[in-house]
């Protein structure tokens, strides 16, 4: 499902992914974890292009893209795009549009972009919303939402556009410990359903419960990886158990 | 600044003197001006050095030093007075209010000996015999008399004779100059059919240009007078007599000749009988309101069609300029960012002269009410762009972010993310600059539209009742920007209740 092969992304001249390689599977829950700064948000910004990365190659559902300049042709847009389609993003800091109602967060991009019917696409988001819990809610604005239901409705609009992946990226790290819990809840039934899910989080437990594998990164490689067991129980690495222990105490 | 403001201030100047007066403070008339002349040894002549040859004009070989044959006779009066003359310029058509103020001693510059005139300050008598000349281009036939000129478009100086006696016989699509020089210049442009003005400017100005030519004799002679504060008696008196000296040395004749005036019309200064003037009757506009308002008001809606249109063109072509600055490639957004700059650096005046006076050199020849859309429209394009930029960089990066992220082009960001959010940031500063805009619309009487300013001015020249006047004219002003700012908060209110 999602392919990536020596993945090199440098800011000015400090480089802060060192050739990533990435394999995952269709319905499989990846979840990154590891210190501030090694990475792991950067390497998911490059999947869906957010960030131009230096090198190498990204291949998700079958679209590949070979990095290393922005796109020039419409070719290479459309690529993009094609890509960014399959790759569904949750956001740390939720980024819904504060001008729509919930409900409009969520049909704004399949009727702009797919050209879906507008009755289809508000059909469509009601289901989400209730997916998420928040069927009540479709016509409040963000301002008028926690922390928690924006995130909540920030998934549903990424899920709105049908994505093969969803893209995670730290989406609790902005929240109330009381409010994590109802975002994590959604995450940890997306996942039972079969979605193919590629996480950043600092929630060990949360790791530990829903992923299928755990990448520990460590300034800008994959240090380790392995299952919730191999990682959590028995690290190989002494960088991995320091975090660990580090993340634990915390 | 615009004509607007200028004149409120010469108002409330006015109005300012009208409460010495009544009040008593300072004895107006103690002093004679005279006195006050020899005690400085200088005598201060007002004139209208632009485009005001062979009057007074800046030596084309020499730019630093002024001639012209008003120069010389000042010298030459002043000299009779026992003292030097120095030429202080101010606007042609504010002569007289700017002589009433006190900014200079005396008025010598073609200023028309009429009743008007002399029922508002004192004339003294004739020092220079004109006639009124219709110039047209060389291939144009049968203009040669004013009745010809009916439903025709004719260039006339504003405030001059010309002006007047072309209203009194009406019918003729009037297009009121600043100057002179612009005039001949738009009847060459083909904006204009003919312009009539007085003899000398015609021969100086049309006469040695081989596009042009005189269409008929000189007609309706009369007299240019100094213009003088009529408490200045003893002054009047003295210019009186030092221009019979003047014209019985020849020294008239000599300073006429040297500049190509002299014609044998100057003989009938010898014959000029001073006429006893009514004296003038107060005209309160404020109470004969019925009569100019609605005079006014048609200035105004011209007011409101020129702010409106050229705003309506400002905003999209600021969208344009600010679209391309952002997100174009390389030359196109320099371009862009070229244009704001130079536009914001450069004054509206030379934008608007250069869109209408300059444009018709390399061939393209917009009316006027075109180009002060254009002017305004474009100038004010370059701070939209820049009121929109504010708006669009104040939108945080994530929201593009996630607008890309759901699939959405860069063109969809913008439509349906990031501009709808700006605009609630660029409300205000935009209507800002509507309001500003109407006022800023009566720059464009340089380019002869008639709007609101333009009216009153033309009103306060006749009835001089500047109070009543700009009284009325900032109350329309008013009446038309304060419902624009009522409309722009409940604009604002109404797109922001969502936010929080």
């Amino acid at each position: 499902m999602i392919t990536v092969e020596n993945l090199v992304k440098s800011y000015n001249s400090t480089r802060v992914l060192h050739g990533v390689c990435h394999a995952q599977q269709r319905g499989e829950a990846v979840v990154l974890i590891g210190p501030s700064g090694c990475g792991k948000s950067t390497f998911l910004r490059c999947l869906n292009q957010l960030e131009t990365p230096d090198s190498g190659r990204i291949t998700i559902d079958g679209v590949t893209i070979d990095c290393g300049h922005p796109p020039g042709t419409n070719h290479e847009r459309e690529l993009q795009r094609q890509l960014r389609l399959r790759a569904g993003m949750v956001f740390q800091a939720f980024n819904l549009f504060p001008h729509l109602t919930a409900l409009e967060n969520i049909v704004a991009a399949p009727t702009v972009v797919k050209g879906l019917p507008r009755s289809e696409a508000e059909a469509r988001a009601r289901e989400l919303l209730g997916k998420v819990g928040l069927e009540g809610r479709a016509q409040a604005y963000p301002a008028q939402l926690s922390g928690g239901q924006q995130q909540r409705v920030a998934i549903a609009r990424a899920l709105a556009m049908e994505p093969q992946v969803m893209l995670f990226d730290e989406p609790t790290s902005a929240l109330d410990p009381e409010l994590k819990d109802e975002v994590l809840r959604v995450m940890r039934q997306l996942a039972e359903e079969g979605m193919t899910m590629l996480v950043v989080t600092h929630e060990m437990q949360f790791a530990r419960d829903i992923a299928d594998r755990v990448l520990f990164f460590e300034g800008g490689r994959v240090a380790e990886s392995g299952t919730p067991e191999q990682i959590f129980s028995a690290p190989q690495q002494e960088r991995t158990r320091e975090f660990l222990r580090k993340a634990t105490v915390r | 600044m615009s004509n607007f403001w200028r004149e409120l201030r010469a108002c409330s100047c006015g109005l300012l003197a009208l409460l010495f007066f009544t009040v008593g403070l300072i004895p107006l008339d103690a002093a004679d001006g005279l006195r006050e002349i020899q005690r400085r040894g200088l005598l201060l002549w007002g004139a209208d050095a632009e485009g005001g040859a062979p009057y007074v004009y800046p030596d084309p070989q020499k730019p630093e030093q002024l001639i012209g044959f008003e120069y010389d006779l000042a010298d030459a009066l002043a000299a009779k007075l026992g003292v030097k003359a120095r030429m202080v310029q101010n606007q042609w058509d504010q002569l007289v209010p700017a002589l009433e103020r006190g900014n200079f001693d005396i008025i010598l510059n073609g200023l028309e000996l009429t009743p008007e005139n002399q029922r508002r300050i004192a004339m003294s008598q004739p020092y220079f015999v004109y006639a009124q000349q219709i110039v047209t281009r060389r291939e144009t036939d049968g203009l040669t008399g004013m009745t010809d000129l009916k439903g025709k478009p004719v260039g006339v100086l504003s405030s001059s004779v010309a002006e007047r006696l072309l209203e009194q016989i009406g019918g003729v699509d009037l297009r009121h100059y600043p100057g002179n020089v612009e005039s001949l210049r738009d009847l060459k442009a083909k904006r204009i059919e003919a312009v009539l003005m007085d003899l000398p400017i015609a021969l100086h100005y049309a006469q040695p240009d081989p596009a042009l030519k005189f269409s008929g004799a000189p007609f309706a002679p009369g007299y240019y007078g100094i213009g003088v504060r009529k408490q200045d008696a003893l002054l009047l008196a003295a210019l009186n007599q030092a221009i019979q000296d003047l014209a019985a040395d020849h020294t008239l004749e000599r300073i006429y000749r040297k500049y190509g005036v002299w014609d044998e019309r100057q003989a009938r200064l010898k014959d000029y009988r001073a006429e006893t003037v009514v004296a003038q009757k107060s005209v309160s506009t404020l109470r004969e309101w019925p009569k100019y308002l609605p005079l006014l008001l048609r200035g105004a809606v011209t007011t409101v069609e020129l702010s409106v249109l050229a705003m309506a063109l400002a905003v999209i072509a600021g969208l344009f300029v600010v679209l391309v600055r952002l997100y174009a490639v390389a030359p196109l957004n320099w371009l862009a960012k070229a244009y704001v700059e130079v536009i914001r650096g450069t004054p509206l005046l030379i934008q608007l002269f250069l869109l209408y006076y300059g444009l018709p050199e390399i061939g393209i020849r917009l009316n006027a009410f075109c180009a002060a859309i254009l002017g305004l429209g474009l100038n004010y394009a370059a701070s939209e762009a820049e009121n929109y930029r504010a708006g669009i960089q104040a939108i945080p990066r994530g929201q593009t972010e996630a607008a890309l992220a759901l699939g959405m082009s860069r063109w969809q960001t913008l439509r349906h993310v990031v501009l709808p959010q700006a605009l609630r940031v660029v409300i205000p500063p935009v209507t800002n600059d509507f309001i500003a805009m109407f006022k800023d619309s009566s720059i464009v009487s340089v380019i002869t539209m008639v709007e609101l300013t333009k009216v009153y001015g033309m009103l306060a020249m006749s009835t001089y009742d500047y109070i009543g006047l700009g009284l009325m004219t900032a109350g329309i002003y008013f009446a038309l920007s304060y419902p624009a700012s009522l409309f722009a908060n409940w604009l604002e209110g109404r797109l922001s209740h969502d936010h929080r």
